[in-house]
């Protein structure tokens, strides 16, 4: 607080002000009144802050990414109907890192805990078809998620039609990295959709899975 | 003088890449099928393209469990799979696309190695494409189930009919396995006979 009553003339000297110099203990109640005031607001806001960040956060949460929404937009825009939606989740990497801290400790299975490794990202989107509508064209609803996907980037790698199932997988055209792997999929069973986005490193999972085939195999020789 | 010797040089090297590009195209063993339209009333359509980046990055991710899956992956550039369920609709258009494709190929110098036709009228033709005589280049397999469906499998890179099943199993693509055991039965039936009378003539190849 001290430095707010000094005054530094422009060669770098300090000049102590006279009442200063008379009473240094007690600077004036005209200099002091600001710098309480920002020590106040400081402390009032601290908690504010923190306040918004975790409503920011849990927001967050119910917050589908850009992709996913894209998607999701594009299918509920072209075959109409009404869409209700039941879930949207969005867990970000802060959100899945305190979730791996906290099941540190926690004795889990060995695939539960590899998925948990590998995931960084996860968004999840599931919407109802209202009843009375009639049942989209499946096709159709392929052919709009490919356009939409498409534009930002993202190539069909996998589409199922089968009765009243469609299941469409979406990878990014570029940039595809084994730390780094990005994945869209979209899940429809002519009532439910189900748009899923995750992004990780399917390292661990893919590890857990190739030595639980290899011992599978080794039981049965 | 520098510059001015930097910027023809690079517009140069520019065009040479533009229209290597051109010039390069689809690898050889490459087969465009086209597009297909999913059929109606609920019937099957599974649609499976596994690009080269993909590949590499299933090859590294098994390496160190499987070397043998990650050079199995390694030599595949591209793998499509296409199943189109036949319905009454579509039943005679898709059947007369599938052998115009059997034609196409035929036509652009790919060797028809196998013909399987069973007596449900099953219909089963493998096409292989070589590199430099010894190499395989592109794998293609047409299958026409008049009951149910047709089957369309491209697989770009150097790998051998019997290999099918295995890239099947490591890609978990369940009609590559389909067709890959089916490949396999054939190939068994056929070494039977030949086990017995190996002076019959063997199949084309």
């Amino acid at each position: 607080m001290l430095w707010s009553v000094l005054v530094f003339n422009l060669t770098g000297t300090v000049k102590i002000p006279p009442s200063s110099a008379m009473n240094p203990t007690s600077p004036p109640p005209a200099a002091r009144r600001p710098a309480r005031r920002l020590w106040l607001w400081g402390i009032l806001a601290t908690p504010l802050l923190l306040l918004l960040l975790l409503g920011a956060g849990v927001a967050s949460l119910f917050h589908l990414g850009s992709d996913v929404r894209a998607l999701r937009n594009e299918l509920i825009k072209s075959r109409g109907g009404e869409w209700r939606q039941q879930i949207a989740l969005n867990a970000g990497r802060l959100t899945l890192y305190a979730v791996r801290v906290g099941l540190a400790g926690v004795r889990l299975d060995p695939g539960a805990r590899a998925a948990l490794q590998s995931i960084q990202t996860a968004g999840v989107g599931v919407y109802q078809l209202a009843s009375g509508t009639p049942p989209p064209d499946r096709a159709a609803m392929l052919a709009a998620a490919d356009s939409a996907m498409t534009a930002r980037g993202w190539e069909r790698v996998v589409g199922v039609l089968d009765g009243h199932d469609l299941v469409a997988v979406y990878m990014p055209e570029k940039n595809v990295s084994v730390h780094h792997l990005k994945c869209c999929v979209l899940v429809f069973d002519g009532k439910e959709m189900v748009l899923v986005s995750v992004q990780g490193n399917p390292q661990p999972i893919l590890t857990y899975a190739l030595n639980r085939t290899d011992s599978r195999q080794a039981k049965f020789k | 003088m520098k510059t001015m010797l930097r910027y023809p040089l690079a517009v140069a090297i520019l065009a040479a890449g533009v229209s290597f590009n051109v010039l390069a195209g689809p690898p050889p063993g490459q087969v465009d099928f086209g597009k297909f339209t999913p059929p109606g009333d609920g019937g099957q359509f599974v649609e499976v393209q596994i690009n080269s980046n993909l590949l590499s990055l299933a090859a590294r991710t098994v390496e160190k469990q499987q070397p043998d899956a990650a050079r199995l992956l390694r030599g595949v550039q591209l793998v499509r799979v296409n199943v189109i369920g036949l319905t009454d609709e579509n039943r005679a258009e898709m059947t007369k696309r599938v052998q115009r494709i059997r034609h196409d190929l035929d036509a652009q110098g790919w060797d028809h190695n196998v013909t399987v036709q069973e007596k449900n009228g099953e219909d089963v033709g493998i096409y292989t494409k070589t590199r430099g005589g010894e190499a395989l280049a592109g794998l293609a397999i047409t299958v026409i189930d008049p009951k149910e469906q047709v089957v369309l499998i491209n697989i770009v890179g150097d790998i051998r009919p019997e290999q099918v099943a295995a890239l099947g199993e490591k890609l978990d693509i369940k009609p590559l396995k389909d067709v890959g055991a089916a490949l396999k039965d054939a190939a068994s039936k056929d070494a039977a006979p030949k086990e017995e009378a190996p002076k019959k003539a063997a199949p084309k190849n």
